[in-house]
């Protein structure tokens, strides 16, 4: 949990496997890389056995390039299709059972406070939305009403990838899936309404068409929950073969659910707000006088 | 065999966009080197693919055709492809990477 631990032990260099020694030599531990400098430096997360195609890929390959301290970050797990990815990346998993994620992480974030102190460490949950809105609603909800702070991100596809294609509560009402012929009875949960009513510092929904969104938000829910309180990030992140979408339609996809269910909001607190513009010099955030001093200046 | 993506250098070369890499869903396999068609003029180098990373979902292609309208990716049969990048072969340099070309059905020979 430091820059030491991405390093070579004395004499190991020579045996160490290639990816391992470019992660060392050129990963983005201690440097800032965003993705418009993809292709040209190492990443964090490797090869992983995630369907060709697949967006949640896509999401979480953007995510992690997202993560303001890498060195500094652990990531929270559970069963689903995600973390089969999430968990081939140097840095920190934590794989928890089947919807305690947001159990696990309050612990986690809270034990790191006391160890660390105000060296930030940042704890980031990211799960399926079985996971989340179903199996582990009531820890999710309970760890925002308590103000946890951490980041939580739904890797939303509508289903239960994982296991074949069982409706799950933020699969969209009428949807006919392998393991729901009937067609879902219900609407979509409304997860993003649940989260600032629990009080969420940041709440934002995304989809991975649009790389540098998905990095703006991450980076900023991250940083948030270091102080502020808990942030929520919703994501579409298709599945495509529970949904048949050919591969090579699969940004096709993302746009038209963009454009029916997941246009981009962002709702940040007050509080949140200041302490982005304060602590990390987001323009965006600065009231309107300090704006014109800093560009007179 | 299967198939995989393929950039050509000579459309690439000449705009290089860099859109591709940043919606493959797989890390590290459209990677950039800044030199790669210098030799023949061009001034921004180009894209080229990781094949063994590469699991030919075709995205990219939908990309460069779609959204760059450069159409500069075609899917390939691995075993049709004389000499592609390999991440063995690749390496990272300040600013951008280096890929020695094999074939890639039988590495380095
Ligand atoms: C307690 C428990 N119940 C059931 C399972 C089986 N299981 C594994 S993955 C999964 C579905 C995951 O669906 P979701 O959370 O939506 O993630 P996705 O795979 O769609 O990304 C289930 C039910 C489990 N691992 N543990
Ligand atoms: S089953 Fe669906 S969500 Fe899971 S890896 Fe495959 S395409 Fe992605
Ligand atoms: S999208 Fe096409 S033109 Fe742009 S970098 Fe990729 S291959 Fe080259
Ligand atoms: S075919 Fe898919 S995995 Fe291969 S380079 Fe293109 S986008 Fe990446």
């Amino acid at each position: 949990m430091s820059l030491d631990y991405v390093k070579f032990s004395p004499g190991f260099e020579g045996f160490m496997p290639k990816e391992y020694r470019d992660m060392v030599e050129h990963g983005p531990f201690g440097k800032k890389t965003s993705v418009s400098q993809m292709g040209s430096f190492k990443e964090i997360l490797e090869e992983h056995p995630m369907c060709a195609g697949c967006a949640m890929t896509l999401f979480i390959r953007l995510a992690i390039i997202a993560f303001p301290n890498p060195e500094d970050t652990i990531t929270v797990g559970t069963a689903g299709c995600g973390r089969l990815a999430i968990s081939q990346a140097a840095i920190p998993f934590v794989y928890g059972n089947y919807g305690d994620q947001n159990g696990v992480a309050s612990g986690l974030s809270r034990g790191l406070r006391l160890r660390f102190g105000d060296q930030p460490k940042d704890v980031v949950v990211m799960v399926g939305d079985g996971g989340m809105a179903d199996i582990g609603f009531s820890g999710t909800l309970h760890s925002w009403f308590r103000k946890e702070k951490f980041t939580t991100i739904m890797l939303d596809n509508e289903v239960y990838g994982n296991t074949g294609g069982q409706e799950s509560g933020m699969t969209n009402q009428g949807a006919v899936l392998k393991m729901a012929p009937l067609g879902k009875k219900f609407e979509k949960m409304d997860m993003l309404s649940m989260a600032k009513l629990a009080g969420c510092a940041y709440v934002a929904t995304v989809v991975p068409n649009n790389p540098r969104r998905v990095e703006n938000v991450i980076r900023k829910a991250v940083l948030i929950a270091r102080e502020v309180g808990p942030t929520y990030i919703q994501a579409y992140t298709s599945c495509n073969i529970e949904y048949a979408i050919p591969t090579d339609k699969v940004l096709e996809d993302c746009k038209t659910v963009e454009d029916d269910r997941y246009k981009f909001s962002e709702h940040i607190t007050e509080d949140a707000r200041d302490y982005l513009a304060d602590r990390y010099g987001y323009k965006e955030f600065m009231p309107k006088p300090a704006m014109a001093a800093i560009s007179k200046a | 065999m299967y198939l995989v993506a393929n950039i050509n250098i000579d459309i690439c070369a000449a705009t290089s966009c860099k859109l591709c890499t940043q919606f493959c869903p797989e890390a590290n396999t459209i990677n950039y080197n800044t030199e790669l068609g210098k030799d023949e003029g061009y001034k921004y180098g180009s894209a080229y693919v990781a094949v063994d990373r590469c699991k030919g979902c075709a995205q990219c292609v939908w990309v460069c055709d779609n959204m760059a309208k450069h159409h500069a990716i075609t899917m390939v049969m691995i075993d049709q492809l004389p000499k592609a990048a390999m991440t063995d072969y690749i390496t990272y340099g300040e600013k951008s990477t280096t890929a020695q070309l094999v074939n890639p059905t039988a590495g380095s020979e």
